[in-house]
């Protein structure tokens, strides 16, 4: 039985078979020694999703990926006179591109191991509430401080929140003495019934 | 950065021609002629050691002499394969038998470490050496140095021991040819020395740009 001929439709050089590759690459560097600039510009774009390919094994940040295809291209240029175009170009370029990302992955954790990691739960912002602990509360806590009554939630917000001594939130609020302390101690039996979930009294 | 398809357009503008690198082997072979030459100038005009014939029949100094001389000779070989890009690393085995074969003939030297002089050597006999030395290694590394450069950029570490290795096998049998005095042991370690000091400097000096041009604003 003989298989029908079957057309392929062939898009661009990304689909050619790896050894056809290998050889335009090998003919477009040996082209490249001679002084050929548009073959040596085909041969590194042609080359460079390949490199980025190999690059992003290492990195994941897309701009370190990027850096490490400079570089190979930066060490490719500089000893392009090293290759010998009667040798295959895959082995040649991929152990420059080796090189070049062992270097560059050495060099990371030898910086990553002078920087110290910061968690985001760590994280802090210029809002001086935000630094508060037990943040899973804070919303609770506002929401409750919201259903207080006007002026005992003054109080509780002058002499507890703020700091303030009786007589400073006195002279701060217009209140007496004793109204804020009246006040204060309402809020906070007020507060204490709504977070042990029993009814306002 | 700039991005990566500015970057081929600047190396394809500035692309000039380059001539290809001989084959590695032909290039190592002319090497070897540099330093064959080298020993014949010294032969030449310091003559052989007294007694060379005699010490040659014995089968320890033969030995020795042949190690030294085919560890220079492969180790050659070696860094010149080693030195370009995608050629295997199994190369640099290549000069460990020999150099086997010379530490073997040579391990009875480590008794009287550090005397080059034997006794009864004639005065002056020690600046004849040292220039011998001097003549031989430094010539050959600076030709190595020139030869190997383009590794530079790609991957040195091997590539200098290699050549370090072969530097101080010629040496030796330099030093044998032509000094009644054995050193190999001194050499081997000085020029051995001189190649990892030249890879951690580099590594020393790699680690500090990097750091100094990495650090954060």
């Amino acid at each position: 039985m003989t298989t029908p001929p079957a057309l392929k439709l062939v898009r661009g050089e990304a689909a050619l078979p790896p050894q056809v590759q290998e050889l335009d690459w090998s003919i477009l560097m040996a082209r490249a020694q001679d002084g050929d600039a548009n073959a040596y510009r085909r041969l590194l774009e042609s080359i460079a999703p390949y490199l980025r390919a190999h690059a992003v094994r290492c990195h994941r940040n897309p701009s370190d990926v990027e850096d490490a295809v400079q570089d190979i291209l930066l060490t490719l240029h500089a000893v392009r006179a090293t290759y010998d175009p009667a040798r295959p170009f895959g082995p040649w370029l991929t152990a420059i591109a080796k090189r070049r990302l062992i270097d560059r992955l050495r060099r990371q954790g030898r910086r990553r191991a002078l920087e110290t990691e910061s968690d985001p739960i760590h994280e802090t912002f210029a809002d001086r509430s935000a630094n508060l602990e037990h943040m899973t509360h804070i919303h609770d806590i506002a929401a409750a401080l919201d259903r207080l009554p006007p002026g005992q939630r003054e109080a509780l917000r002058l002499t507890k929140i703020e700091g303030l001594s009786l007589k400073e939130a006195s002279a701060a609020s217009g209140m007496s003495v004793a109204a804020l302390k009246v006040a204060t101690h309402r809020a906070i039996r007020r507060l204490r019934s709504f977070f042990s979930g029993g009814s306002e009294t | 950065m700039i991005p990566t398809d500015d970057l081929i357009s600047a190396l394809a503008a500035n692309l000039r021609p380059v001539r290809r690198l001989r084959p590695p082997l032909l290039r190592a072979t002319g090497f070897l002629l540099l330093a064959a030459l080298i020993l014949t100038m010294i032969a030449t005009a310091h003559g052989w050691r007294p007694g060379l014939l005699v010490r040659l029949a014995e089968i320890r100094f033969a030995l020795s002499l042949t190690g030294a001389v085919f560890t220079g000779i492969l180790a050659a070989f070696a860094a010149f394969v080693v030195s370009l890009p995608g050629r295997s690393r199994h190369w640099l085995w290549l000069p460990l038998p020999s150099l086997a074969l010379w530490l073997f003939s040579i391990g009875y030297q480590c008794l009287n470490f550090w005397t080059p002089l034997v006794p009864g050597a004639p005065p002056g006999e020690m600046a004849s050496c040292i220039a011998t030395l001097v003549l031989t290694s430094l010539p050959l590394s600076l030709a190595l140095a020139l030869m190997l450069r383009h590794a530079a950029l790609f991957d040195p570490a091997p590539v200098i021991l290699a050549a370090s290795l072969s530097v101080a096998g010629i040496t030796a049998a330099a030093l044998t040819l032509f000094h009644p005095l054995d050193a190999s042991i001194e050499i081997l370690m000085f020029n051995l020395g001189t190649g990892s000091l030249i890879v951690l400097s580099g590594g020393a000096i790699s680690l500090f740009v990097s750091n100094a041009s990495e650090k954060p604003q």
